[in-house]
């Protein structure tokens, strides 16, 4: 069929414009995320050594170096998850396999951000409370923290935050990205359902 | 294969780019959007042409895994106006052109999948191809494309 032209698609076919397009694709999109992780993780590791070096007590620099192990695992499943996702639409697989495909980036970086993130919340409670305990008291951590119910008020601030803020990241994901795979999963139902 | 011949190629088939994006976009944002997409990746995806099938069926298949693939703030589609873009250019019969945008109307309330489905059907590709493209079996495309012809009819009675 003989279609009229459009002027927004006309202003596009020029070399020019052209070599400016920038993706705005949903595995872009997660690439870009990972790509921020890995800066944000690597940063985040640089300071843990710095702590390490310049504070020279071995409890501090035993909890440090798990979580640095932590930290770096992290760094290296979003770098593997950046290296398996090929950001561009692929003109040779079928449109059931690359809905496919996108399904299965999305679900496994969804999959890597919970699991990373579920090894950051009880650092970042225990953390948080450690400082506000410390600025609250004006006591050093250790004089503190040595009483049993401050103890236990860590692990009642821990259980309760670290359910809390990993339903609101499944909430976040949900929010960002629960249409689009909502979507493909349709798609890809409605493609394979022989009916 | 330089970027003038790439152009070129994509201007002789704009209308399948024209076509499938007002099939699949929500709006007049959306569309733009869908274009710069759909010609970014058929763009990246050039170099690997080979030329084994022709140029608007690569077009084709690059354009469907772009659309169906893409993330959309909204799925629902709310603009009327761009479907003159949809119609023949057959200024002297209005009749016609009533009812190819009757046709796309009732097109664009199908699912995705099979908006991909008729479309191909009625540019005129065969079971097969749309087999192929589609990544289900012909007997499927068979069944699909029954079922979808009944559901225009009864979107095109009312």
């Amino acid at each position: 069929m003989t279609t009229a032209g459009d002027a927004d698609f006309e202003a596009l076919l020029k070399p020019a414009k052209l070599s400016k397009l920038q993706s705005n694709g949903t595995l872009q999109k997660i690439r870009k995320n990972l790509r921020l992780n890995i800066y944000w993780g690597a940063l985040v590791c640089l300071l843990y050594v710095f702590i390490i070096c310049r504070y020279p007590l071995w409890q501090v620099q035993g909890a440090l170096v798990i979580v640095l192990a932590f930290s770096l695992w992290a760094i290296y499943s979003a770098w593997a998850e950046y290296k398996k996702i090929g950001p561009d639409i692929s003109d040779s697989n079928s449109l059931l396999d690359e809905l496919k495909r996108h399904q299965r980036s999305l679900q496994n970086w969804i999959a890597v951000q919970k699991r990373v993130a579920l090894f950051i919340y009880p650092i970042s409670a225990a953390g948080g409370f450690m400082l506000g305990g410390f600025i609250g008291s004006g006591k050093p951590v250790a004089v503190f923290m040595s009483k049993p119910i401050v103890l236990i008020a860590l692990v009642v601030v821990t259980v309760i935050l670290v359910p809390l803020c990993h339903l609101l990241a499944k909430w976040m994901f949900k929010l960002s990205f629960g249409k689009c795979l909502d979507k493909l999963g349709q798609n890809i139902q409605a493609l394979e359902a022989e009916k | 294969m330089s970027e003038t011949q790439f152009l070129q190629q994509v201007r002789q088939n704009q209308g399948i780019v024209y076509k499938l994006v007002s099939l699949y976009a929500a709006n007049e944002e959306d569309k733009k959007d869908m274009y710069q997409e759909v010609l970014l990746q058929a763009w990246k995806a050039w170099p690997r042409f080979r030329g084994d099938a022709k140029f608007s069926t690569w077009l084709y298949r690059v354009c469907l895994n772009t659309l169906l693939t893409h993330t959309r703030a909204n799925n629902r589609i709310e603009y009327k106006e761009s479907l003159d873009g949809l119609s023949p250019t057959v200024e002297n019969n209005s009749i016609k052109a009533q009812e190819a945008q009757r046709l796309q109307l009732a097109i664009r309330q199908l699912a995705e999948t099979d908006r991909a489905i008729i479309s191909l059907h009625l540019d005129g590709y065969e079971n097969g191809e749309i087999a192929d493209i589609l990544g289900i079996s012909n007997n499927n495309v068979a069944v699909k494309l029954h079922r979808i012809k009944q559901q225009l009819a009864n979107l095109l009675k009312h």
